[in-house]
């Protein structure tokens, strides 16, 4: 075998902290190395080149780079050993960057490591052997799993684009959060008159499919054929006849049920429509305070209905889909108050969270615009804003900052201050964070054109005292103790993953961080991609997000998946499991530990069994390679021989250094 | 004393009698006969009356014949388990490595088997002519008379912990069940041993590991070891062990040896019993068992409708919280 070997010296990343041609000298004495040199860039344009060059010139068997981590570059140089006529899989990388430049100076001792790692690299070229990808149909089809602002972008992006979409949404309408705001920030318009045409172009396009109040169920297949299970609640009323006319919900005496969308805030009936521009616009029934499904009896919807929609008999249904690519786009969850005892959210109902203050200034709201304190009805004259609620706070578990509060919590001033012309609105802050297009400016006019009064500090606590809360905390600037007698506390919340996150995480096999907030391939070069080939996240299911960044995002995923299907057929990984039949006993532990369902066993004529590998389905992941009893199964380019190859190579120096 | 005697000898008289009944069911059926001298029992193999008036059982029947079953899978045979035998037939079954319909069990509630070695210590064993059992005592006929050794001196480790006398796996029952004697397993050899330092550690095993003489006698007498032809001990592709008789070898067998009885290990002890050079390579695989009893809340080998937890993939154990702080 004849091996090339090329240490990078990545600018001074690496050649700062590693000798690099002493490297590549000490590779020329490697078993099988004909030809090793040293390169500023081997990523670059002449890099790639020489390394082509010198293939063809030496014809090389196999090649080892020695730059940075494989999750940069392995494919640029896979695909430049393959240009110049070796199997892609004849190459081997070996991270000398952050494995060792980046994290120590002691240069000497990172030569050795990093030859160490050559060596580790070059032991299993020798052993390596090429391998063919295989290539499969995909379906055209892809699904998004979420409603919201992000979802419906994402949705009606790619249904422009010519796929067609699978919308799933766990509610009883799309809109999602922001169908739930009454304006925007900084240019303070009207939400749901923004979001609105959007939601009906997703409720109309022929090439959307809604799938309401669902959930995914399961998932199977791999990129280009995943196959979905949605279960669709039912909702008791038949879509196809009901016509959103809302007589149901007039007559349904059952009145005293929470109003979801609200909030909270006010009452509603067990039948209904959540909000007038709801898509679709049809009715849904409560199960929970339907007094026919919960008593037995009532069933006034169903005799008032004019299309005879109701019928309390519908079951869950649990459809399939097949599609090509899946988009997750879950949103978000607000942080629940109660748990700031401090603030006396939950025992004082004039403590409220920031999104139920929203549908009190909203227009279609329970108070139709009108501010009112929950507890007696009366407008409030002082609302004071407590930020970071659930945000950047560790003892609460959530270090991390909820990137929208500051904006919106001006925006809630402002908008008091415009309803209640004679009012005083305070913000108790950390930080102001107003870092987009027009923000700062925004938070500015709150201070100085509606004259918000801001004080940086935190708040010790909330108290009742003679009919009004008052709001004690800290002045940091002026260094003293403050007391705010308020009528209205409203606390800004701060932005948790929504509920569910990681068990849907684990469903698409994607990863999700200590908060449950699902994880991006690349933070800065893959931001929409996930690890999973053919899964996206858009919006702020990966993170704190604003509504320019979700759509933002909504639509960067939408061109990743039209980029994806817009080929016929994909390539599968050639690096999966495989069976060495003859060694196989059957025992099937392989196909119990697999967690894609990869493995099945298969008769053989004489009645014993022996298991197989569904290629397309196996993501490689070597559970089954570690399981079996017998060492029959084996991670293709990752076998037993392959690593031990790397072992010993490492193992043999450490026996003549230490026994030294 | 009497009694227990006579009740014995009935017991094996039935046991041999039931033997007989199931011999038309089956190849074979796999037992104890009197060994070579009173003290040890060996493996006999029954296929006729005659063969069956040759069982035997009582505290010499040390060995653990499960250790034949991967071996004979496929043939339709009869097997003499102790309780603790019989936890390995559930592992094998679990692991599907046998066929239950191809097995009659002849499950035998058992009182302790004896440790040679530790008889060795009291007494020149080559001079045993004759041994007797009783509830609390080991009588030893010796040429110069009778030598009384208190029961529980003389019994296997494992039998003084044990929490399994009676066979969890069997067609035929033989004998009433006994009450477990031992204790829950505290792992006190282990805690007195995890209180050395980890250089005291590492030089006690580096001093038994170099004893090791790679005779293979541990994992021929484990059974669970059902690599057989396919051990990576014996294997050049790959090739994870040299030939070497270096403490690295024989070290790195060890370990492979325990960590592929992470969650399947019953703790009969066969591998340590067998060892030639009495190592106590039990020790490692006890260190297992915690572990997955601690973690999971399982042990191995008792309940046949269990999935062992290294068995399965599951994305969230009990104890091992994946999902992060908020959940």
């Amino acid at each position: 075998m004849r091996i090339g070997v090329m240490v990078c010296h990545c600018g001074n990343n690496i050649a700062a902290t590693v000798d690099v041609e002493a490297v590549a000298a000490a590779a020329r004495e490697f078993p099988d190395v004909v030809y090793a040199t040293d390169h500023m860039y081997a990523c670059s344009d002449p890099g790639q080149k020489t390394l082509e060059q010198t293939i063809r010139d030496l014809k090389l068997d196999g090649v080892v780079v020695a730059s940075c981590s494989p999750r940069m570059h392995e494919l640029t140089f896979r695909r430049a050993v393959e240009r110049a006529g070796l199997n892609r899989y004849m190459f081997e990388m070996a991270n000398i960057r952050e494995h060792v430049a980046w994290i120590s100076l002691d240069r000497k001792r990172n030569t050795q490591k990093a030859t160490d790692l050559v060596r580790m690299a070059v032991e299993k070229l020798r052993v390596d052997r090429p391998l063919t990808a295989k290539s499969f149909d995909v379906q055209k089809r892809v699904l998004i799993v979420g409603g919201g602002v992000a979802g419906i972008q994402a949705a009606l992006d790619c249904a422009d684009g010519g796929l067609d979409v699978v919308l799933v949404e766990r509610k009883s309408s799309i809109g999602g959060i922001m169908s739930k705001l009454d304006k925007t920030f900084p240019t303070v318009d009207c939400s749901v008159c923004v979001l609105g045409p959007k939601m009906v172009d997703a409720g109309q396009n022929p090439r959307i499919t809604l799938h309401m109040l669902s959930e995914v169920e399961e998932v199977s297949g791999y990129v280009g054929n995943f196959e979905v299970k949605v279960r669709k609640h039912t909702t008791y009323v038949d879509w196809t006849k009901c016509t959103g006319c809302g007589a149901c919900e007039e007559k349904c005496p059952s009145r005293k049920v929470p109003d979801a969308f609200n909030e909270n805030v006010s009452l509603t009936t067990a039948i209904g429509i959540p909000f007038p521009q709801a898509t679709p616009k049809r009715a849904t029934i409560n199960a929970e305070h339907c007094l026919r499904l919960t008593k037995g009896k009532c069933g006034v919807c169903e005799k008032i209905c004019p299309t005879g929609a109701i019928d309390y008999d519908l079951k869950d249904e649990v459809v399939t889909e097949k599609v090509g690519a899946i988009i997750a786009a879950t949103g978000l969850n607000l942080f629940d108050h109660r748990k700031c005892g401090e603030y006396g959210a939950g025992r004082y109902p004039d403590v409220v969270t920031s999104l139920a203050y929203e549908r009190m200034l909203s227009a279609s709201g329970p108070t139709a615009g009108h501010i009112k304190r929950p507890s007696d009805g009366a407008e409030p004259k002082t609302v004071v804003f407590i930020a970071c609620v659930g945000s950047r706070d560790r003892s609460l578990g959530r270090p991390y900052c909820s990137n929208f509060c500051c904006m919106y919590t001006a925006k809630q001033a402002i908008l008091t201050r415009d309803h209640i012309p004679d009012s005083k609105a305070y913000v108790f802050y950390m930080d102001i964070r107003a870092n987009g297009k027009g923000y700062e400016e925004f938070v500015r006019r709150a201070q100085e054109e509606y004259g918000v009064e801001y004080v940086r500090g935190r708040v010790a606590q909330v108290y009742p005292k003679d009919g009004k809360l008052i709001v004690r905390g800290t002045d940091t600037l002026l260094g003293q103790q403050v007391e705010v007698p308020a009528d209205l506390v409203v606390l800004a919340v701060g932005v948790e993953a929504a509920k569910g996150a990681p068990e849907l995480a684990e469903k698409l096999r994607i990863s999700y961080d200590a908060y449950g907030f699902f994880m991006e391939s690349h933070p800065k070069l893959r931001p929409v991609e996930t690890n999973t080939v053919g899964v996206f996240l858009a919006g702020a299911c990966q993170g704190p997000k604003d509504i320019p960044a979700s759509v933002a995002q909504a639509s960067a995923a939408a061109g990743k998946v039209l980029a994806l299907l817009s080929k016929d057929k994909l390539e599968s990984d050639p690096q999966i499991a495989q069976v060495a039949t003859n060694r196989c006993i059957g025992c099937g532990k392989c196909e119990r530990t697999c967690p894609f369902g990869a493995i099945r066993m298969r008769e053989l004529r004489d009645g014993s069994k022996r298991a197989e590998v569904v290629e397309t389905v196996c993501q490689g992941c070597g559970i089954c390679s570690v399981t079996c009893p017998v060492r029959a199964i084996q991670l293709q380019h990752f076998t037993d021989s392959q690593l031990l190859a790397e072992v010993n190579a490492l193992c043999r120096i450490w026996d003549e250094t230490t026994e030294s | 004393m009497a009694e227990t005697d006579r009740s014995e000898n009935e017991r094996v008289a039935r046991l041999r009698a039931t033997v007989v009944r199931e011999l038309p069911n089956v190849d074979f059926v796999l037992g104890y006969a009197r060994g070579f001298d009173p003290l040890h029992a060996t493996p006999i193999t029954v296929r006729n009356e005659q063969d069956a008036e040759r069982l035997i059982f009582d505290a010499t029947c040390v060995e653990n014949l499960a250790t034949s079953l991967y071996g004979l899978r496929g043939k339709r045979m009869g097997l003499v388990v102790k309780g603790c035998d019989s936890r390995s037939v559930v592992q094998l079954l679990q692991e599907k490595l046998v066929d239950r319909e191809n097995l009659v069990i002849f499950g035998l509630p058992c009182d302790g088997v004896l440790d040679l070695a530790k008889v060795r210590v009291r007494t020149d064993i080559a001079e045993v002519r004759g041994a007797e059992f009783t509830g609390e005592e080991v009588r030893l006929l010796l040429p110069d008379g009778e030598k009384v050794l208190p029961r529980r001196d003389v019994l296997a480790d494992k039998c003084l912990r044990c929490r399994y006398p009676n066979p969890v796996v069997y067609n035929h029952m033989i004998g009433a069940e006994r009450t477990p004697q031992g204790e829950e397993d505290a792992y006190a050899d282990l805690e007195s041993f995890e209180k050395l330092s980890a250089q005291e550690r590492f030089d006690f095993w580096k001093r038994q590991m170099s004893r090791c003489i790679r005779c293979y006698a541990c994992r021929n007498a484990c059974p669970l070891c059902v690599c057989k032809h396919v051990c990576l001990a014996d294997s050049r592709d790959p090739h994870w062990l040299s030939a070497e008789a270096n403490l690295q070898e024989k070290w790195l067998f060890q370990v492979m040896h325990a960590l592929h009885l992470a969650g399947r290990c019953t703790e009969c002890g066969e591998c340590q019993r067998s060892c030639p050079m009495g190592i106590p390579i039990l020790l490692l695989k006890r260190k297992m068992n915690r572990e997955l009893k601690e973690i999971f809340n399982y042990e191995a080998g008792v309940d046949p409708e269990a999935v062992p937890p290294l068995h399965t993939f599951q994305m969230e154990e009990d104890k091992i919280k994946d999902r992060g702080q908020l959940w």
